[in-house]
């Protein structure tokens, strides 16, 4: 009983490195998304062939292997990133690559007419995207970004293989100390649940606030 | 060019790929002139009005709309720089055929973006301009309605009062009443007359015979890869001279004359105004429905 109440403690401090990992890989991967969507969509032919690139990687490798490149890779160089960071750097270039991919197909959704009449009025490109377009898009890829979000924290899981002290972490050592996979298993399921459903309700909300609005 | 020459385009080419849409197509605008583009589905009439605010690029000639000069991109000349490209766009005010309007944004804050964001006016400016605008166009009721909650005739007379907005030296329409409903196209018929008695500049791209009879002072007819014929609206309408505007009169008016209208043309071997061509009956039907749509 001890046992389990200790690893749940654990647990719960592992919820803060994971949320904050989730967190701060949401904000950076929302904002170089939609840049890098922009850039794939409309800007200079070398820079769309480099994001087609990019995200094609960030799709095709498995993410466990861009995780270790990164963390272990970059030692061979003498590069000596903390755990911690390589964590948050890899969460940050695989969010970004599937958050491309969602503001692309947002942004490619609204009707030709609508960048038409966002010209004929004489509107810069940015005035454009960031009263007509982007606007738009965003209420049709509410549902998409809050799928995005739970994924990136069920991502977060994977950074347990470097040793950073998430969830899992704690979980995986709870186990192998008290010998109670189900219950502690069990506890980090429930962990889990709680933070999933509350972003899932989140984005409920604000899909019927942009809803309403529209 | 004449002082009073509003749009001017000489020798303008358009192909898409190798397809050659129209070529060597030279016309004037003047001030407060409205024109009427009319021809056959597919023979370039919005492409034509597009590349007058550069929606499309042409390919050879040149396009002149008030200090502003645009040559085609074979012409060897620089490009508009960006800058001047909005600039231009500004004059240039655009009706689409599918209203384009904002749909996450109510009817004044459609009417309001481009003042504010483009001209940089107040909130409060750009406000009092857009109530304006919408109660000469008989909608200042719906000024917090949403594009989605209007009919289509409102939508259009909205997107009218958009362009409007940016108080435009010209106003073009691609055929503004074809998505309409038959019973919502006086409505916005009456907006367009109403701009063209207060001396706006227009060209219009339009189906409707009569009302292009009515308020333009030229027609242009586009066929067959460039200008069939262009000249005094009732001239053209009623006595055209080349076989090609005959040929393509003659069918609209099968399609949407009245009872007498072209077998009396057709029997007499051309148009003339008075043998009915055009009849006036239609004329005063499309001002009733007008006049309910300005209340
Ligand atoms: N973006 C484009 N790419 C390739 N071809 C095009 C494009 N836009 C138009 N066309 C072609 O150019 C021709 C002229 O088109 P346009 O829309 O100007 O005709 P229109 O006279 O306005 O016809 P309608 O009365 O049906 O509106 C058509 O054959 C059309 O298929
Ligand atoms: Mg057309």
């Amino acid at each position: 009983m001890s046992a389990i109440t200790l690893y749940t403690g654990a647990m719960l401090q592992g919820a803060v490195i994971t949320l904050e990992l989730t967190a701060g890989a949401t904000v950076v991967s929302l904002i170089a998304g939609a840049a890098g969507a922009v850039g794939r969509l409309y800007g200079p032919r070398t820079l769309k062939a480099f994001i087609f690139g990019y995200v094609e990687t960030i799709r095709g490798l498995p993410a466990i292997l861009q995780l270790f490149i990164l963390y272990f890779g970059l030692t061979q160089f003498g590069i000596d990133v903390p755990a911690y960071w390589a964590a948050f750097i890899w969460l940050c270039l695989y969010g970004t690559g599937y958050a491309i991919e969602i503001f692309r197909a947002g942004l490619q959704g609204i009707p030709e007419g609508q960048h038409e009449a966002t010209a004929a009025l004489g509107l810069t490109r940015f005035e454009a995207m960031r009263r007509v377009i982007i606007p738009q898009a965003w209420v049709a890829m509410l549902p998409a970004l809050t799928n995005f979000v739970v994924l990136e924290l069920k991502n977060t899981t994977l950074v347990y293989f470097i040793g950073v002290q998430d969830i899992m972490f704690h979980a995986r050592l709870g186990v192998s100390n008290s010998g109670q996979p189900l219950a502690i298993y069990g506890i980090a399921a429930l962990i889990y649940i709680v933070l999933n459903g509350t972003i899932s309700r989140v984005g409920g909300i604000l899909e019927k606030r942009a809803a309403i609005a529209s | 060019m004449s002082s009073d020459v509003v749009v001017e385009l000489d020798g303008v080419r358009k192909c898409f790929g190798p397809r050659v849409i129209f070529d060597d197509v030279s016309l004037s605008v003047h001030r407060s002139e409205v024109v009427a583009v009319i021809g056959p589905s597919g023979a370039g009439k919005s492409t034509l009005i597009r590349c007058i605010n550069q929606l499309n690029t042409f390919e050879k000639g040149v396009i002149r709309v008030l200090g502003h000069e645009v040559y085609g991109t074979e012409e060897g000349r620089p490009p508009l720089r960006r800058d001047d490209l909005r600039r231009l766009r500004t004059e240039i005010g655009m009706v689409f055929q599918t209203f384009n309007l904002f749909p996450h944004l109510s009817v004044m804050k459609n009417v309001m973006l481009a003042p504010q964001r483009v001209k940089g006016r107040s909130e409060a400016e750009a406000a009092a301009q857009a109530q304006e605008l919408l109660e000469m166009i008989g909608l200042s009721h719906r000024k917090d309605a949403y594009p989605r909650q209007l009919s289509g005739g409102e939508q259009q007379r909205v997107a009218i009062c958009r362009a409007l907005a940016m108080e435009p030296e010209v106003m073009l329409f691609d055929e503004p009443t074809s998505m309409l409903d038959p019973e919502l196209v006086g409505e916005v018929l009456a907006a367009i007359r109403r701009l063209a008695v207060d001396g706006m500049t227009m060209i219009l791209v339009t189906h409707e015979m009569m009302f292009a009879k009515e308020i333009a002072d030229t027609v242009v007819v586009v066929a067959d890869g460039g200008i069939a014929e262009m000249g005094p609206a009732k001239e053209v309408l009623s006595t055209p001279k080349t076989e090609r505007a005959r040929s393509f009169l003659e069918r609209v008016l099968l399609h949407t004359g009245g009872d007498t209208g072209p077998q009396a043309a057709a029997s007499e071997g051309g148009f003339d105004a008075a043998s009915g061509g055009f009849d006036d009956p239609t004329l005063s039907w499309s001002r009733e429905v007008d006049e309910k749509g300005l209340r």
